[in-house]
């Protein structure tokens, strides 16, 4: 335990409290509903949960500067319905190409939020409630009302969803969600691993700090936006794929799911802490209890309320646990600094200061 | 520069932008002066307009309450429910503003007492409050309140002035005078301006975070119940979304949402702007999507142009010397 | 102001005249200001609407070009309030609002009303009739719900469970359509169609599809989803096909035929309804157009003609007390053999 505990902080397994919380959740659901240990629950809440943590994974770093991203919402329709557009003029497009081209207008969109938020030194909920409403805007004024239909999109986009990449134990994994966890995967090893991404945090713990030891917390600020932006525009991607209807509608309201993922993964929204991998269960913890409640057969009209409180209790036991895990830190600290303090040496040392 | 004069070339900014619109709306629509239109101008959006005055408090501590909306839709139906299950409706008015007070206690209590982040809990309060007000009217429109009700909410009380315009500039000045003339007032910008600094002083910051998440809760209450009044009809969707908006014309006001700064005079000018916008543009036939892409781009350009201005004059200095 | 004083009497008065030597003739080329409101912008079956009154526009000849104003989806009901109290301001001679707002649209259209607006509504009314004058009715809301019973039984022969997709909860159409449709099956010959849930989809795609799937999961053997929502049926019928389900579990409703085809052709969607909304529109603004030339006055047994579709008569609506409306219909159903055409 003490070599753990000189090794990880708190807030570095934070995310364990958060596992276990779905994992208690799972188990009550399953004790109440028939049948719920199946390979289709798992199909259901990864399914549902794989483009809101695509976006989450952006919104992530967005969040670690002190920043927010509010525009996603708009950036998901945008990029669906105009690449979708695309796609229906052009079946034959390589499915790769496809996919950069809505990533590469999500960077775009992204781009140009960085590029106000780091430089124009606007606030970036500013920002980023103005171009909410500018891309939908632009979304709705040059679609013509015209809806990109499914029968306009060649079949292996159509097909994508229902695709399972491999089979694990009769769990599908679909090409969606594997592409979900991959994102997951590299962002979190790059955040975890690579010092470039390491800034982030750097940045949004002590931007003074970051700045003083010459941290370019402006560019770092626009990547962040940059990134948020490409990997809205992959769900966009993945919208398309999904639904196959677009309407100008798109992806409306996505930002506060999202925004919801990522509080509940224990992302601090003041900047500086939290991980993609949090914001992930931040999304799988809402869509078990979405999907679950749903099956308990509770009535249309009293999900909401119920879904509100467990959001609520979710969050709050995710911080008492939290603050339990630093306690018991603080006090082998105490214990550590008890036995450093009853060397000779080091008793010496500190009074002859 | 200091930060008493930024301040003051904010509201200048917001001052000269409204001076144009005007002049936009006087020249192109015979209709704008009309004394019918500039009481409609405030009407319309006047619930909004009242919620902005408690927002702006919140956001100034350095907090965010983004269940407001729901408050109002939770408020609206609680009164229509109860009036449908026969209780007498004055009791009905009562109990739909101290249901604001309750859901304002709630997201108090989380937030000042137990420390969890107010973006955290009002998300939550978001979905959880239209879920009551869901399961109270289900898929129902509950109408056909009493006459003297729907005529406060829609007929001239004060001269031309409507009950809730009226309830909205006795608000201001209630607002005024607790942010800028009371300790009161000054403890919410210190709180705002460094909420570590501020918690040493212990039970007065609890204390005020618990006070205006209930005076939010209650406003809320009471800007949901006038617009189930000016509507005559409550449905389960009442006021839906309206938290965005209500944000977006405190942070046009110049209030910043890192908390510390900003004050009602931006506050009030902002309104103005907006209110006055939305009000020519609507006279002039451009539709919703339209209007509300040009809020947002001056929403934007409105802070983007004075930094770049003094980014230029800097760089300008910069290169003198 | 003046100005539009004296069109207004003008129009009063050449109106008085034509109404005596033919009722119902509608004289054209007069200067109207008109409003073409829908619940939002941005949907097909709306920009199809307005297609339909530009048309009529274009027949009837009227100088002042047709204001298409629409709110924003997430500001809808407070959005059609201030376009209609603008109106009203402007003093328009005519608004068209396919309402989104059930009854929370009576001051406002009442305001409206009382300046001596027409208040036409089109697509979904105000469900009180406070503050309009006529409802044009895509087609006999009681007759929606014997559509949507005679589709499922074609679906379910031998009878089975079924569930039900709307929009949201507040969406009085697809209230009244649901309201319909349950008292249809009643009868004794829907006895074997067994309605087993009824969920709300809001109208986007997400979570209309999210429910389609959690409906499957809940009734292990439902066999039909019905969804009298163009944005609800489609995502249904996407949900099924990723899924693999559409052997099991048919989709019906009510949708565009460019939106269903490939579901109809696959089997996943077998039948669906709906109306022409170009016709609506069209019929919407003659409506309109021939109330305030006063060509025709809004009481019951009113007769006008609207140019390509025919005559029309105001009659009392039998789905609300106190509404009038005009009826356009018909149905029209499709299936593999007319939904590729219809497409198009």
């Amino acid at each position: 335990m003490n070599w753990l505990q000189r090794r990880v902080r708190p807030e570095q397994i934070r995310e364990l409290s958060l596992l276990l919380l779905i994992v208690v959740a799972v188990i009550i659901f399953g004790s109440l509903i028939d049948g719920y240990y199946t390979s289709r629950t798992f199909n259901r809440i990864a399914s549902s949960v794989a483009i809101i943590t695509v976006v989450a994974a952006g919104q992530t770093l967005v969040v670690l500067t002190r920043n927010i991203d509010l525009s996603v919402g708009s950036i998901v329709g945008c990029t669906a319905y105009f690449t979708g557009s695309l796609i229906a003029a052009n079946n034959g497009l390589p499915p790769i190409l496809a996919a950069l081209v809505a990533i590469a207008l999500g960077t775009l969109m992204g781009s140009i939020n960085g590029v106000l938020v780091a430089w124009g030194r606007v606030p970036s909920i500013i920002v980023t409630l103005g171009s909410l409403a500018i891309y939908r805007g632009i979304l709705i004024e040059y679609s013509g009302a015209k809806t990109v239909t499914t029968d306009s999109l060649p079949a292996w986009l159509v097909d994508l969803p229902q695709n399972a990449l491999f089979t694990i134990g009769g769990l599908e994994f679909r090409t969606m969600v594997v592409l979900a966890i991959v994102v997951v995967i590299i962002f979190q090893l790059a955040t975890s691993l690579l010092s470039f991404f390491r800034r982030f945090y750097a940045i949004g713990s002590n931007p003074e700090a970051a700045s003083l030891i010459g941290l370019p917390a402006q560019r770092m600020i626009f990547t962040s936006f940059v990134l948020s932006g490409a990997l809205s525009g992959l769900a966009g991607f993945l919208f398309l794929a999904r639904f196959g209807n677009i309407t100008v509608e798109a992806g409306r309201g996505l930002e506060l799911q999202v925004v919801a993922a990522v509080v509940v993964g224990g992302v601090n929204i003041f900047g500086g802490s939290g991980t993609i991998f949090g914001a992930m269960l931040g999304g799988v913890m809402i869509g078990t209890l979405e999907q679950s409640l749903f099956r308990l057969g509770i009535s249309e009209f009293w999900r909401d309320a119920i879904l509100g409180l467990l959001i609520l209790l979710a969050v709050a036991s995710d911080a008492v646990i939290l603050n339990r895990l630093r306690a018991l830190w603080a006090r082998s600290d105490l214990k550590l600094i008890d036995k450093t303090a009853a060397l000779p040496g080091a008793a010496s040392g500190t009074s002859s200061r | 520069m200091t930060a008493l004069s930024r301040l003051k070339s904010w509201e200048g900014l917001l001052l000269a932008l409204l001076l144009v619109i005007l002049f936009f709306n006087v020249t192109d629509s015979p209709f704008f002066l009309g004394v019918g239109n500039i009481v409609n101008l405030f009407q319309l959006s006047i619930e909004k307009i009242i919620v902005a005055l408690i927002m702006t408090l919140i956001i100034i501590s350095g907090e965010i309450d983004l269940s407001v909306a729901s408050v109002m839709g939770l408020a609206a139906c609680v009164m229509a429910w109860l009036f449908q299950m026969g209780t007498p409706f004055p009791l009905a008015l009562l109990a739909a503003v101290a249901s604001g007070a309750v859901a304002g206690l709630f997201n108090g209590f989380w937030i000042a007492y137990v420390g969890l982040p107010s973006l955290a809990v009002t998300l939550a309060g978001l979905i959880g409050y239209r879920g009551i007000a869901r399961i109270l009217v289900e898929d129902r429109a509950i109408g056909g309140y009493p006459e003297w009700f729907n005529t406060l909410g829609q007929q001239p009380t004060f001269g031309p002035l409507t009950l809730s315009i009226v309830i909205f500039f006795v608000l201001l000045i209630l607002v005024v005078v607790v942010l800028h003339r009371s300790a009161l007032g000054r403890l919410i910008y210190v709180i705002g301006n460094s909420p570590n600094a501020a918690r040493y002083s212990g039970v007065r910051v609890k204390r005020v975070k618990m006070a205006l998440f209930v005076a939010s809760g209650i406003i809320s209450a009471i800007a949901g119940v006038l617009y189930a009044a000016r509507l005559g009809s409550v449905r389960g969707d009442m006021a839906q979304g309206f938290e965005l908006d209500i944000i977006t014309i405190v942070l046009l006001g110049g209030v910043s949402i890192f908390g510390g700064s900003g004050n009602l005079v931006g506050v009030g000018l902002s309104i103005l702007v907006i209110l006055n916008l939305r009000n020519g543009m609507g006279l002039a036939n451009i539709t919703g999507n339209t209007q509300t892409s040009v809020i947002g781009a001056l929403l934007i350009v409105s802070v983007l142009l004075p930094n770049m201005a003094q980014l230029i004059r800097n760089k300008w200095r910069g290169s003198e010397t | 102001m003046k100005k539009y004083l004296m069109a207004a009497a003008a129009v009063a008065l050449m109106a008085g005249f034509s109404h005596g030597a033919s009722a119902g003739e509608v004289t054209k080329g007069k200067a109207l200001n008109m409003v073409l409101l829908p619940k939002f912008l941005g949907i097909l079956p709306f920009d199809q609407a307005h297609q339909g009154a530009l048309e009529a526009e274009k027949e009837l000849g009227n100088t002042k070009p047709l204001q298409f104003l629409g709110p924003t989806p997430e500001n809808s009901v407070a959005g059609q309030i201030e376009i209609v109290t603008n109106a009203a301001t402007q003093g328009v001679n005519a608004i068209m609002i396919s309402n989104n707002s059930g009854d929370q649209i009576v001051p406002s259209a009442k305001a409206a009303h009382d300046k001596g607006i027409k208040v036409v509504t089109w697509d979904s009314p105000i469900p009180s009739a406070e503050g309009e004058d006529v409802f044009v009715a895509q087609v006999d809301f009681n007759q929606t719900g014997q559509v949507m019973a005679d589709m499922a039984m074609k679906i379910l022969p031998n009878g089975g469970k079924f569930a039900i997709l709307s929009a949201s909860p507040d969406a009085a159409n697809q209230n009244a359509w649901i309201k319909a449709f349950e008292a249809v099956i009643k009868d004794p010959k829907y006895a074997k169609l067994q309605q087993v849930d009824l969920v709300y989809g809001n109208d986007q795609s997400e979570l209309s599809y999210n429910q389609a799937l959690a409906l499957v999961d809940k009734h292990p053997d439902l066999q039909l989803i019905m969804a009298p929502t163009s944005v609800g049926i489609v995502a249904a019928a996407k949900a099924m096909q990723d899924e693999k389900l559409c052997d099991k579990v048919k989709v019906s409703g009510l949708g565009v035929p460019a939106e269903m085809l490939s579901y109809t052709m696959n089997g996943c969607a077998p039948n669906f309804a709906l109306w022409s909304f170009v016709d609506l529109g069209y019929l919407a603004y003659y409506t309109a157009y021939a109330l305030a030339t006063d060509a025709v006055k809004a009481e019951d047994g009113a007769k006008f003609t609207a140019g390509r579709l025919g005559e029309y008569t105001i009659t009392k609506d039998p789905t609300r007390e106190k509404g009038l409306r005009i009826l356009m219909g018909p149905f029209s159903i499709y299936d593999k053999t007319n939904v590729e055409a219809a497409s198009k």
